[in-house]
């Protein structure tokens, strides 16, 4: 039976005339950093979900993309657009030294050892305040000269709405994707390797190879984010690279569900626009309010629903039709 | 970073004394490092529960010793027993209520469920210490806060050399509870075989659970050695936990030896570099060797090689 697609579209365009109908420069904002971190948790589902490698390092490939670029632009005059590639291809190349000797281990010690990753590039950035001329200025972080007017050469924009549909884009494209590397040869591959590895090589697949490809893709994507993120709030510092960052990332996938095509977004949809109204509203009187909101929000899924929220629904929704038909 | 290295130093000292100072300061640092994973790898080794919320027991039980110390004017190393006493219900009662329920589910020995359920309770734990005590970076002041003795030129932090010490004796305690008690056998054998001491007639929950007590007992006294020299502060766990993962894997998982000679060398080389090269070089220096350890030799210095 097909399924008509009638959710996805409706969801779809209430997504496109969304800025139409909401001006406020805050809400606004507040979308865009959904939008932003369903991308980057969708990313991350391509070797978090497809390939069941729970990486907690994620925030370095974010890092990478952001100073790759933001440096290009601030030295060669590298438009922002190029420049994304290029942070992506260098993440992707990264990819494959932190893959090498991680991928040898299992569960909890591939996780240390992509946070420590992850911390090893945080605490070097942190730290350098110059590598030959460029100047990575260290703990305090690079702004970004602001231009006027909007502007796809300078990647900034004075309205909004271009850096909203912008992000829009680029997610659906990380969905569609997501979904292609799914149906295809690869994609059982990464399901096998996921399911279990012993089993997956022993019929001859070459787990660490398929491994790598995936991380290689979910770097170069989880960079270009980077890019944005700096484009947007024109300033970067070296807490990208955070553990904590990369925890966040894995957060969010994993409540939303991980393996699912919506998975990732729907957990941004959920603790994001949380993280940014606490941000505001309680902002530095109760700072880390939202912290443990997501905190409690994973402990109560990881014990009732740990597969995640997008499954765990629809495996109730789908209980609740069959239940509707009467058993013949 | 690590404020407390900075040990006054003089002009006119030569080099040698200096390096001797940094070693005997890493070697009594690392002593409390090698303690506080030792509690990590207790949990770790046995239990296979990557608890990342360890650095932030470890917080709560450094702040229950803080408050008792300013509010009630009662010394460290006196609320020491009661911080101990308190971490052990409170890692009983967090395992009993959070983790035990994921383990009788999950068949997996160490279900990814359980780190990601632990890294969210750090940052319940973190947050809220956050939102009540602020983000001060506190000290205490005891009359033996600061005092340093004197041998010969070199300048020894007292509370340093005595957490040092009362750390090595909870660990030679630990080892023999270990080894001589019926329940410390139990713990031991489910460590090495979950099924077959289950089959024995091992409760093995309730090892679980003892044993997630006795690790946070550990910490209870880890806080109230480190309260008086070190500062306080919510994220100061996050500081003590990854370098604690970092001890574990190199001494070896579950090697008590293992991770307080590992301990001890993460402490020198904390030392020892913050002296001669850059402190925060070296940080990510120790990561790198992790990284290195889990590749090269996955069963640490000490461990026993795994057919």
């Amino acid at each position: 039976m097909a399924r008509k697609p009638i959710l996805p579209c409706v969801a779809l365009l209430a997504a496109i005339l969304f800025p139409i109908f909401v001006r406020d420069p805050y809400f606004l904002h507040a979308a865009i950093m959904t939008l932003l971190f369903g991308y980057l948790a969708s990313s991350w589902n391509i070797i978090g979900g497809l390939a069941g490698q729970h990486s907690f390092g994620h925030s370095a490939f974010f890092g990478i993309g952001a100073y790759t670029s933001t440096l290009l632009l601030l030295y060669l005059n590298v438009p922002p657009l190029l420049g994304m590639i290029a942070g992506g291809l260098l993440a992707a190349a990264m990819s494959i030294g932190i893959g090498y000797p991680c991928f040898k281990l299992r569960g909890p010690y591939f996780a240390l050892s992509t946070l420590a990753f992850t911390e090893i590039f945080r605490v070097v950035v942190t730290t350098t305040e110059e590598v030959g001329s460029i100047n990575l200025k260290g703990a305090a972080g690079i702004l970004i000269p602001l231009r006027k007017g909007n502007s796809f050469v300078a990647f900034q924009f004075v309205e909004k709405a271009y850096y909203y549909y912008i992000i829009l884009g680029m997610l659906l494209l990380i969905l569609l994707i997501y979904s292609l590397i799914e149906k295809s040869r690869w994609g059982l591959y990464l399901a096998a390797i996921r399911d279990n590895e012993e089993a997956a090589r022993s019929i001859g697949i070459n787990t660490t190879f398929y491994k790598m490809l995936a991380l290689f893709i979910s770097a170069f994507f989880g960079a270009t984010a980077g890019t944005f993120y700096g484009q947007f709030l024109l300033y970067i510092e070296p807490i990208l690279f955070s553990s904590a960052l990369g925890i966040e990332i894995l957060l969010i996938a994993i409540v939303g569900g991980a393996g699912t095509l919506m998975g990732p977004f729907i957990g941004s949809l959920i603790l994001t626009p949380i993280s940014e109204l606490t941000r505001t509203y309680l902002g530095g009187t109760y700072a880390g309010v939202q912290l443990i909101i997501y905190g409690g929000v994973l402990v109560a899924v990881m014990m009732f629903a740990p597969q995640g929220i997008v499954p765990h629904v629809a495996k109730r929704y789908r209980a609740l039709l069959k239940g509707g038909r009467r058993p013949r | 970073m690590d404020r407390s290295i900075l040990v006054p130093t003089r002009k006119s000292r030569t080099e040698m004394l200096s390096f001797i100072e940094a070693t005997i300061n890493g070697i009594l640092m690392g002593g409390l490092y090698g303690f506080i994973a030792v509690s990590l790898s207790l949990i770790f080794g046995v239990a296979k529960i990557v608890n990342f919320a360890h650095g932030a027991f470890l917080m709560v039980a450094m702040f229950l010793v803080y408050w008792i110390l300013v509010l009630l004017k009662i010394d460290p190393y006196v609320s020491a027993v009661l911080a101990a006493v308190f971490l052990f219900f409170f890692g009983y009662f967090f395992q009993n209520v959070f983790i035990e329920p994921i383990l009788r589910r999950e068949k997996e020995t160490a279900p990814l469920t359980v780190i990601l359920l632990t890294s969210g309770l750090m940052l319940v734990l973190e947050n809220v210490a956050l939102l009540l005590f602020g983000a001060d970076y506190r000290m205490v002041k005891t009359s033996y806060t600061g005092k340093v003795w004197d041998i010969g030129g070199l300048l020894i932090v007292q509370p340093r050399l005595i957490g040092f010490i009362l750390s090595l004796f909870l660990i030679f305690l630990t080892e023999i509870y270990l080894r001589k008690t019926n329940l410390g056998r139990a713990i031991r054998a489910t460590s090495q075989d979950r099924e077959a001491a289950r089959l024995m007639g091992i409760d093995d929950y309730k090892v679980y659970k003892v044993v997630f007590g006795i690790g946070s007992t550990m910490l209870g006294f880890a806080a109230s050695f480190l309260v008086p020299f070190y500062f306080i502060h919510p994220a100061i766990g996050e500081l003590f936990v990854l370098k604690s993962f970092v001890i574990v894997v190199l001494g070896g998982l579950g090697s008590i030896s293992g991770a307080f000679l590992a301990g001890i060398i993460v402490g020198l080389i904390e030392s020892l570099g913050a002296q001669f090269i850059n402190s925060a070089m070296v940080e990510s220096l120790i990561f790198i060797i992790f990284i290195a350890c889990l590749v090269v030799r996955p069963t640490g210095l000490l461990g026993k090689q795994r057919e």
